[in-house]
């Protein structure tokens, strides 16, 4: 690689890499999962697919980078093929070191890509990539039994078109589980190969003796069928299987009318077309009239080349509703198969015209046999939507600055609807305009929201890799379970939640899972179970982690907390929520020894800091010697809080529902004036400091008498205290804007504001951060 | 005066590139005396409007506003300049510069006009300034036998020392 790197080449590197997370952030579940199948007492259950997958994907990491020229990067890629290769064809069994040699190869490629992404080349990662091809030969030839002809590395990657598509095995099984995620990546590539078919097709047909096109449709067809014969999808299969057999003949120089061909090719990929439509909409994407296209397909071929059709698990279609035009003459009796396929095979017209033309059929027969099909299409209609349902990438940037202009739009509405200068004036139709525009900025509103959601499942697959990490660490075998991956995130959330996350698994794995001898003395099975599950509640994401092992041990953090001197007396009397609440403090750790797992204490107050930077709260249950579930609340988004607007004085202040537990109206003997002047209240049992809002913003408020006013009992951190306001003007959802930069340069705390909103009427109002206010009040306690 | 007012039209006409922002000053009205502010930073003016205080801030930064659904901080010029506050009217303006990429807006008693001062008419500021003030000062420029006092914007948004 020249050492100057011109713009196309670095936006080609940038998506390259990006496309390469995405593959190894695919592949990875998969080779765990598939470690998992295998190692469970020699039983290899069947992984022909999941080896296919991982072969291909590896495939395609070599392609990338062969193309870009990063040759370490394709060599090492290529190695791995070698070995998925040999287990692939049954040369040898897949064994767990296999699995963790693949998981050092995803290891190694993901460090190049970050190596990549910043430098535009992988030469420095030489020394790395041969070690990892050296372990790749070496286990060859180790499953081998010394055989040492084992494929040797090539030094340079296999130019990509020099391979085939990955071969699918179509007399595998079919697939014992589809996964809607393999059914949807399916749809997305299908539809790009026919489209890709379709325009290799037209460029053949204007350039009828031009062999790389041919060889293209070649390809792509190939591969087409591959992924039809991968999910189990028969009938396209068998069409594909008998579409690549004419192409092939055709580029083998066979005799055939290529113009034909090529026009019924393209008549097929239509057919293709809404077969993918249909298994989108859950259908079975089986082919209707299959056989007609078969013989029309082999009536291109000479007598003597006529090819067996492909052996299938699956017989071809029953006779289902025919939707096809001719298929419904044939079955009014009207015309014969072969009259329509003569027909079909040059057709440049409506079916329905030519039959008319050769008059084979009359006019009445027609209008009737559309008419039916018109019918069964209307019954069918919701198959009939585009196939094109694919995802392109967005620059996040681009993304939050779209939000940010909905949201200015949101405020402008408002102001705009209830403006002052329109106030008493009679004016109808702009007040149903004004309807009509709200309705649609707030659907506007709704989607820009859902823009940053992602599903959690991306995270969640995460963490099978280190579950599986952690259980060969320490020899206990753990299963872990993911619920709810579909449940969508906003995408900072996920950031935040990702190293909590982590730590509480390996918690869970390290102190919560019990060794197997422990486990089955405990009358328990053998191996753990960590449930990770995520679900929506009342506008807020759940995501809790279930363990089924010891439990946290009371007495254990007690002892620990009252060696540190965290709590006064015993804590006997303490409720076990307030003892767990315990495991959060810096520094605090029950472990016996430090493991390199975990430990070392510095854990959890860093898990419930990332927590309260998104809003988010923190659960612990444990029952002893049965498990123990961490509960994570996060918020759906952060651009968006629910918030209750109190006014004190002139100003308006936004507080977080999340804070808030409840409001009342004091009585005077409810309330205690300590000697230091801090007025504390009696609320059921608890006492509660009262902070004065108008004191800390220096307001002037209705009036000074605490009965008068409303107190808010507000909550952080398991911490109460009372907010004096004058009134609660109602719940809103609460656009949160930050305050400028410009402002926070002042430093501060900013007198408990975490930001601020944009009210209907134009006015900024400021959101008070609990948190904040709770720290501000107890510094002075301190010194 | 019109001559200047005259100057700024034909400019408005004939040139709109980067370079004719050299040498103009938005001239404004402050407690008796004209100032500038060199027009490259000014994006707006705005009339007075509701102004949210934001607590524990420096006196001067009066507070928030919402400029078409941007939050912007305002800070009072006379508050800068340690001036006696005066009650805000109809003439009282908010000019919105951006510096450092982040809009704040500027509280003044009454924006004038658009000026060209050539860099030969402007003058050091006066060494011997009593307030501390004048260290926000770019220099002052002379039109005919009239004194602007040019403000150096970074300095009065970002100097650290009045605080």
């Amino acid at each position: 690689m020249s050492e100057q790197y011109d713009p196309e080449h670095i936006e080609m590197v940038q998506e390259f890499v990006q496309e390469i997370r995405e593959l190894l952030d695919e592949l990875e579940p998969v080779i765990i999962e598939m470690g998992q199948s295998c190692s469970d007492d020699g039983e290899v259950g069947d992984i022909t697919d999941d080896i296919n997958s991982i072969f291909r994907l590896f495939h395609s990491i070599k392609g990338a980078a062969g193309f870009l020229n990063f040759t370490n990067i394709a060599t090492s890629s290529h190695s791995a093929e070698n070995l998925l290769d040999l287990i692939r064809t049954d040369v040898f069994p897949l064994t767990a070191d296999h699995i963790d040699l693949l998981c050092q190869g995803i290891d190694f490629i993901r460090a190049a890509i970050d190596h990549v992404e910043n430098e535009f080349n992988d030469e420095a990662l030489a020394e790395e990539s041969k070690e990892i091809r050296d372990k790749f030969l070496q286990a060859i030839e180790h499953s081998k039994g010394g055989d040492t002809t084992a494929a040797a590395p090539e030094t340079a990657p296999a130019p990509p078109k020099a391979e085939a598509p990955p071969l699918i095995d179509l007399y595998a099984q079919p697939a014992e589980s589809v996964s809607p995620e393999m059914v949807k990546s399916f749809i997305s590539e299908a539809s790009y190969l026919l489209q890709n078919l379709e325009e290799e097709l037209l460029r053949w047909l204007k350039d009828l003796d031009n062999h790389d096109i041919l060889n293209e449709i070649f390809r792509g067809i190939h591969s087409f069928k591959g992924n039809c014969g991968f999910l189990d999808f028969a009938d396209m299969e068998a069409l594909s299987h008998q579409m690549e057999s004419v192409i092939d003949f055709t580029r083998t120089g066979g005799q055939i009318n290529k113009t034909s061909a090529g026009e019924l090719l393209l008549k097929l990929i239509d057919i293709h077309r809404e077969s993918v439509t249909d298994i989108d909409n859950g259908g079975s994407g089986e082919i209707i009239g299959l056989d007609i296209y078969r013989d029309m397909l082999a009536d291109l071929l000479p007598a003597n080349q006529k090819l067996a059709p492909i052996q299938q698990g699956k017989q071809a279609p029953l006779p289902a509703p025919p939707e096809r035009l001719g298929e419904i003459l044939i079955e009014q009796g009207a015309t014969s198969k072969e009259e329509i396929s003569d027909s079909l095979a040059q057709q440049n017209k409506p079916l329905g015209e030519i039959l008319l033309e050769s008059g084979s059929v009359d006019e009445k027969q027609i209008e009737k046999a559309l008419e039916t099909q018109a019918k069964r299409r209307q019954k069918k209609a919701p198959g009939k939507q585009a196939v094109k349902k694919q995802d392109i990438r967005v620059d996040l940037g681009k993304l939050d600055s779209l939000i940010d202009f909905i949201g200015e739009l949101v405020i402008a509405e408002n102001m705009v609807i209830n403006n002052p200068d329109l106030e008493e004036l009679e004016l109808d139709n702009f007040q149903k305009a004004g309807q009509h525009l709200g309705k649609i900025v707030r659907d506007l509103q709704e989607m820009a929201m859902t823009l940053r959601m992602i599903p959690v499942s991306g995270l969640f697959r995460r963490m099978i890799r280190l579950v599986h990490d952690l259980s060969r660490k320490s020899g206990k075998k753990v299963d872990l379970q993911l619920i709810g991956e579909e449940t969508e995130v906003d995408k900072t959330v996920i950031e935040t939640i990702t190293d909590p996350l982590v730590h509480l698994l390996r918690n869970s794995m390290d102190h919560g899972i019990e060794p197997a001898e422990k486990r089955l003395a405990a009358n328990k099975p053998e191996s753990g179970t960590i449930k990770l599950s995520a679900f929506h509640e009342e506008g807020v994401v759940k995501i809790t982690i279930d363990d089924d092992g010891g439990g946290l041990p009371r007495d254990k953090i007690l002892a620990k907390a009252v060696e540190k001197g965290l709590i006064n007396g015993d804590g006997s009397d303490m409720s076990d929520k307030d003892v767990f609440a315990l495991i959060f403090a810096p520094g605090f750790s029950t472990a016996d020894q430090v493991t390199d797992i975990s430990g070392r204490g510095v854990g959890m107050d860093v898990v419930r800091q990332n927590l309260e930077k998104i809003k988010g709260s923190i659960d612990i249950s444990s029952k002893p010697g049965q498990g123990t579930k961490v509960e994570l609340q996060i918020p759906l988004t952060l651009a968006i809080i629910e918030g209750m607007l109190v006014r004190s004085g002139e100003s308006r202040y936004i507080i977080p529902i999340i804070n808030i537990i409840e409001s009342f109206r004091a009585t005077p003997e409810m309330i205690t004036i300590a000697p230091d002047g801090q007025e504390v209240v009696k609320v059921r049992e608890n006492l509660l400091p009262i902070i004065r809002l108008h004191e800390m913003h220096g307001l002037t408020p209705d009036n000074h008498e605490l009965e008068k006013g409303i107190l808010v009992v507000l909550e952080a951190r398991g911490a109460n205290f009372c907010l004096l306001v004058d009134e609660l003007l109602g719940q809103q959802q609460t656009v949160i804007k930050g305050l400028s930069s410009y402002v926070s340069k002042f430093g501060g705390n900013i007198g408990g504001v975490s930001g601020c909103t944009i009210m209907g009427d134009g006015e900024v109002c400021l959101i008070l951060d609990v948190q904040k206010i709770l720290e501000m009040t107890q510094e002075p306690e301190g010194e | 005066m019109s001559n200047t007012a005259e100057d700024m039209l034909d400019d408005d006409i004939y040139d709109d590139d980067e370079d004719t922002q050299k040498d103009k000053y938005l001239t404004f009205h402050l407690a008796g005396e004209d100032y500038g502010l060199d027009i490259a930073f000014v994006t707006e003016i705005i009339g007075i409007q509701k102004i949210t205080e934001v607590p524990d801030m420096p006196g001067f930064i009066k507070g928030v506003i919402n400029l078409r659904g941007k939050v912007i901080p305002v800070m009072d010029i006379r508050l800068r300049f340690n001036m006696e506050a005066k009650e805000y009217d109809e003439r009282t303006c908010i000019i919105v510069v951006d510096i450092n990429n982040s809009a704040v807006g500027l509280v003044v008693d009454e924006v004038r006009e658009v000026a060209g001062i050539p860099e030969a008419q402007v003058e050091p500021p006066p060494k011997t300034g009593k307030g501390e003030s004048s260290r926000y000062l770019k220099g002052m420029g002379k039109i005919d036998d009239e004194v602007k006092i040019l403000l150096n914007a970074e300095k009065l948004l970002y100097d650290e020392e009045l605080e």
